[in-house]
């Protein structure tokens, strides 16, 4: 079953699409990745699937129902938004308080391991929260909620390193024992990277990829050698991203299985592969100046 | 059930929201009450001027003001963390409707019986008026606990209406309503200079009964909260 289906999802502000036209499936159960350029809609969509705000067009289905005004989808949906607002005087423990009675499989014990564990100063008043205390706090609720379907947005905007493994590990060992459906939507790819087992990518709102996160992680290589060689041989595949250094050069190539690697390797040239944060920054860097002609 | 959480909210920091505004007011009593302990002093005449004077005191909004904000508050700080907690806007605006009207009834008591010990003791013993002054009804008790809620759950529903506006059409909204009110304001004035009678009949509708008032104000409370309820169901968190 799918946790969300979305089907020519629009949202337009007067002349701005935010989302055009965006059409996908996510299975439940799974860490899905929502990643994409600043602007590139990903906030908006979420947004839209958690009924923040209403679609200008199309359908979407979130954990098989319509969301908008429905009190059973919303409350096992947790939407974590780096940009949420609180009430002045709120504290953490206020907080948490109140999404303690929102969300029915809230885990009280986790939630204050992660307290914990972020070292979070549950008594200040949130204004006096440093920005990654902040993200914390929806760290801790994303978790601690347990919704069958959560979305991180953003979620650890400045959180030092130590924080962010102690989320990815954390998230990782709570969505081994209660697997559900995570949306997460984030500009650290690398660090995500083995997270991910689905990967969404938008730009400039509209689904640019839509694959396996495994299938991605070999969809290009990167070739490099003497300047004629790597020309000759990328001549003939699509070419995501070329450096050149004097007579030497470097080209990002989408591959056609090992078949590429092996040609490559063949041809005298260097292999090496290419992570998915650089395979999803020379795809979106490609499209930018088809898109802007 | 889930309306409920909406309501403990707006109960997490109780200091502020309903004990500061309290402790204000009576800051603002102690004040008037050393005010009319000196003018006391004066003589008999000089405090019976005070009494009457007192009549169109405003020291009661040191509690009524913060209540004018309360609205606005409630649309523009709560509505996006309730939102984003996955609370519905048909959950959030009944339990936000409860505790306005929860609020109104709290605070129209406690203004009926400061009124109904001030006026039974002759203004605390000192011949001052707090809660016993025009804006909240200066007739029987029970017309100040109808007054003073009515007003209290109108101001409530305008706030939250306007703010609920604000987010669903933006500025020009607030510009646009401005502009017509400044509009209002001229068109009365010219009438009062330009037309004869006019300024007659508007003090004629100025000096309505009381009854009338009253439903004057509770239609306000009626349009502003269906509007508000209008509104909300189509208000997107910015």
């Amino acid at each position: 079953m799918n946790a969300i289906e979305a089907r020519d999802l629009s949202k337009h502000y007067r002349d701005v699409a935010a989302i055009d036209e965006v059409s996908i499936s996510l299975e439940e159960n799974r860490v899905h990745g929502l990643l994409g350029r600043n602007g590139a809609g990903k906030t908006t969509l979420m947004k839209l699937l958690t009924a923040q705000i209403f679609a200008s067009s199309g359908s979407m289905q979130v954990l098989g129902e319509d969301p908008v005004e429905n009190a059973g989808v919303l409350s096992r949906t947790c939407f974590i938004q780096e940009s949420q607002k609180y009430p002045d005087g709120f504290r953490p423990r206020d907080v948490l308080r109140i999404a303690q009675k929102l969300y029915p499989a809230w885990d009280q014990g986790l939630a204050a391991d992660l307290v914990a564990d972020f070292r979070l100063p549950e008594k200040r008043a949130i204004r006096k929260l440093s920005r990654g205390q902040l993200s914390a706090v929806g760290i801790i609720i994303g978790l601690a909620s347990r919704a069958p379907l959560t979305f991180f947005d953003e979620p650890y905007l400045g959180l030092d390193a130590v924080a962010r493994r102690l989320f990815f590990d954390r998230l990782l060992a709570d969505y081994a024992e209660h697997p559900r459906t995570i949306v997460l939507s984030t500009h650290h790819i690398d660090e995500v990277s083995n997270l991910l087992e689905h990967v969404v990518l938008l730009d400039q709102g509209r689904v640019m990829l839509d694959e396996e996160a495994d299938a991605l992680q070999g969809a290009a290589i990167e070739v490099s050698g003497r300047l004629a060689e790597v020309e000759e041989f990328t001549a003939r595949s699509e070419v995501l991203h070329e450096a050149r250094i004097g007579a030497l050069a470097t080209a990002t190539i989408l591959t056609d299985g090992e078949t590429t690697a092996a040609a490559a390797r063949a041809a005298g040239l260097d292999v090496a592969p290419v992570s998915l944060q650089n395979y999803i920054v020379h795809r979106t860097t490609a499209a930018a100046p088809a898109a802007a002609r | 059930m889930r309306y409920r959480t909406v309501i403990d909210m707006h109960f997490v920091n109780r200091m502020q929201a309903y004990g500061w505004p309290l402790l204000v007011m009576v800051i603002a009593l102690v004040i008037v009450l050393s005010i009319g302990a000196i003018v006391g002093t004066q003589g008999a005449e000089v405090r019976a001027e005070m009494y009457e004077g007192m009549t169109w005191s405003g020291a009661i909004f040191s509690l009524l003001g913060p209540l004018i904000g309360y609205g606005f508050v409630s649309m523009g700080q709560y509505f996006p963390l309730a939102l984003g907690l996955g609370v519905t806007r048909r959950e959030f605006a009944a339990g936000q409707s409860l505790l306005f009207l929860g609020n109104a009834l709290a605070y129209a008591l406690l203004v009926t019986l400061g009124k109904t010990v001030e006026a039974a003791t002759g203004g605390f013993g000192l011949g001052i008026r707090f809660f016993d002054v025009f804006y909240t009804g200066t007739g029987a008790s029970w017309q100040t606990f109808v007054q003073t809620f009515l007003l209290i759950v109108a101001v409530l529903f305008l706030g939250a209406a306007i703010t609920s506006a604000f987010l669903r059409f933006g500025q020009p909204i607030l510009w646009i309503s401005g502009s017509l009110l400044g509009l209002l304001g001229v068109a009365i004035v010219a009438g009062i200079v330009l037309v004869d009678g006019f300024g007659g009949r508007l003090l004629e509708l100025l000096t309505l009964s009381w009854g009338s008032w009253m439903g004057v104000i509770a239609a306000v409370g009626l349009v502003a909260a269906g509007t508000w309820v209008l509104l909300v169901r189509r208000t997107q968190v910015r």
